[in-house]
């Protein structure tokens, strides 16, 4: 008797993570109507976020984890990868939330319904990254982004604030519309709506085929969006821009992980088949071209920015098509080159995440109230007169640009050698890759000639840096990992490969 | 006439087609949040038809009152901030939020 209640109550370890964040985020709402200083309510949204990351990095090296209770299996898969990714999510979504307790409190914003936004949206990027249910895509992805709609159209008094939230809303939720129509088209062919079934039905050659290939063409799409590849990418830049600050690092890295890993996981589990992950007749030959455009593109447009923070919004487009040519990877039926693909990709978006949180959060740092830094011009000499302030943003344009030895150089290159591996048909993709990522070193290196080599025009407004402890220590904690990860990324990739082979 | 599964999937499909086409053309953002409706509702019809002919299980009934739910959430906090935009600009029409621009 005892040992079947404690056997049940271990069942529900792998759930952690997210129990963690779904009760934080209420006790965020109560604690918020309770009180009126906003400050420890950064401090407990990121705690809270921080202890669920770290709860699931632990779980992710598979100590401790046991088969989740028996209703829960259909929906979410809380196997090692969903745990790693569930690290990376509230890694991404406690350093923004210590971002906008820097931000809100210096630009005279601060509302305690940010940090619950920030808190809920993370649970729904986690149940989307971990969803194995059409349902659970659906109901995860929906949840995560009306806490993003809401996060972009938070500054009330500002139109473009309204707008970039707008366009936000209106594009999602069309993007999200037709995502749901390829699902219900995929349950109509199959008879399912578990990837593990609909999967089975694909290999077994029973599913209505017209059905299936229109249902996974918009299915991919309305993922595709929500990653900003082109041509879905339309929103980034606006949205990006009209946000607040925090919240762009938010959407920038927490809902491009999430989306990513459902996509790998839509691939992995139901089109793996040799017809549907076929160069010529399946989604690699939307998707390769896809990455193609989105890498092409996505550094073009940045370099053309004079706004930092559009200039960030187009290159996060540029790296969501480096990670594609991960995604395009699996079509190898090459199990070792796929599961290579997939951890490269994970450890990409780890790197990415806080490489971004870095470039982000450096941004914030560099203005203070009525003053803040947005572009070229108000980072002008900004490096020689602080230059405390200046040097986590080199580390992170630098990471960024794929420099060694930082994460984003082997975020890359994992990713790389890996469609590399998988033969000579993706050689093509590799090289436009590495091509625009040339283009990127021009916007990024430009940043640092602004910092350290130009001074501000005469009678220009001069963005001062802000003190924040809050803005400091989430700069030391994703300066630390850019460096760490970049230095000995052993822990990391191995803990990525050894959760790519389980795909749990 | 009976009526069949490839009936039900025509309506939804063009009860689709006009909700997608009603989006794109339309720049009030009223319409054009009616329009998403629309999209949902004809995949409910969708999922509940599919359902109807494949009744080893209730996952698309289930799934379509997922879809309402949602479908409620997002049109509250889409009229939340088409307010927000019309307290700002005095209009709902999408083609006049250009503050933007690269």
């Amino acid at each position: 008797m005892t040992a079947s209640l404690t056997g049940s109550m271990a069942s529900w370890v792998p759930l952690m993570p997210l129990l963690l964040v779904a009760i934080g985020g209420f006790a965020l709402l109560v604690v918020d109507a309770l009180s009126d200083e906003h400050a420890e309510l950064a401090t407990l949204s990121s705690v809270v976020l921080f202890c669920a990351g770290a709860l699931a990095a632990v779980l992710a090296t598979g100590k401790g984890l046991v088969p989740p209770p028996s209703g829960v299996a259909p929906y979410l898969a809380v196997g090692q990868m969903s745990q790693f990714w569930n690290a990376t999510i509230c890694c991404g979504a406690g350093l923004s939330a210590l971002l906008a307790g820097g931000y809100l409190h210096e630009h005279a914003l601060e509302r305690g319904e940010f940090y619950a936004l920030i808190v809920f949206s993370a649970f729904g990027a986690m149940v989307l990254a971990a969803a194995t249910d059409l349902l659970s895509i659906f109901i995860g992805l929906e949840t995560m982004s009306l806490g993003v709609y809401s996060m972009v159209a938070y500054r009330r008094g500002s139109p473009r604030a309204a707008e970039g939230g707008l366009k936000y809303f209106l594009l999602g939720s069309f993007a999200a519309a037709v995502l749901l129509f390829g699902s219900a088209l995929i349950y109509g062919a199959t008879g399912h709506t578990d990837l593990a079934g609909i999967g089975q039905s694909v290999r077994d050659g029973h599913a209505n085929l017209r059905l299936l290939i229109l249902g996974m063409l918009m299915l991919l799409s309305g993922l595709t969006f929500k990653v900003s590849a082109v041509p879905f990418h339309m929103w980034t830049p606006d949205a990006y821009e009209g946000a607040v600050t925090p919240a762009t690092t938010f959407m920038s890295v927490v809902v491009k992980t999430a989306a990513f890993a459902v996509l790998l996981r839509v691939i992995l589990t139901c089109f793996s088949d040799e017809l549907s992950a076929s160069l010529r007749t399946g989604w690699p030959g939307m998707l390769a071209p896809m990455a193609a455009a989105t890498m092409i593109l996505g550094n073009f447009a940045a370099a053309r920015q004079a706004n930092v923070k559009r200039m960030l919004a187009y290159s996060s487009i540029a790296h969501a098509g480096y990670i594609l040519v991960g995604v395009v990877t699996l079509y190898s039926g090459d199990e070792q080159v796929r599961q290579t693909a997939v951890s490269g990709v994970m450890f990409y978006l780890l790197a990415y995440t806080v490489s971004n949180v870095l470039a982000f959060g450096s941004l914030i740092a560099l203005g203070s109230y009525a003053k803040e830094a947005v572009s070229y011009e108000d980072l002008a000499g900004a490096g020689r007169r602080h230059p405390l302030a200046a040097l986590p943003f080199v580390l992170g344009v630098l990471s960024l640009m794929g420099f060694p030895p930082t994460a984003g150089f082997l975020g890359k290159w994992y990713v790389f050698s890996a469609a590399i591996a998988s033969g000579n048909d993706l050689l093509w993709l590799v090289i436009v890759g590495v091509l625009s990522s040339v283009v990127g070193a021009y916007y990024y290196l430009r940043v640092i000639v602004y910092l350290f080599m130009k001074s501000p025009e005469p009678g220009a407004a001069i963005a001062v840096p802000m003190r924040s402890g809050y803005v400091v220590l989430a700069l030391v904690l994703s300066g630390y990992f850019v460096l760490k990860m970049g230095v000995t990324p052993a822990p990391y990739i191995d803990l990525a490969l050894s959760a790519a082979s389980k795909l749990g | 006439m009976q009526i069949e599964l490839g009936h039900y999937l025509s309506l939804s499909a063009i009860v689709f087609g006009i909700g997608a086409v009603g989006f794109l053309v339309r720049r009030n953002v009223l319409v054009q949040l009616m329009s998403i409706e629309l999209m949902l509702n004809s995949v409910n019809l969708m999922l509940v038809a599919f359902n109807r002919y494949m009744p080893d299980n209730h996952a698309g009934q289930l799934f379509a009152f997922f879809v309402i739910a949602i479908a409620a959430a997002e049109a509250a906090v889409g009229l939340a901030i088409v307010i927000s935009m019309f307290r700002l600009r005095k209009t709902v029409h999408s083609d006049r939020a250009d503050t933007l621009r690269h």
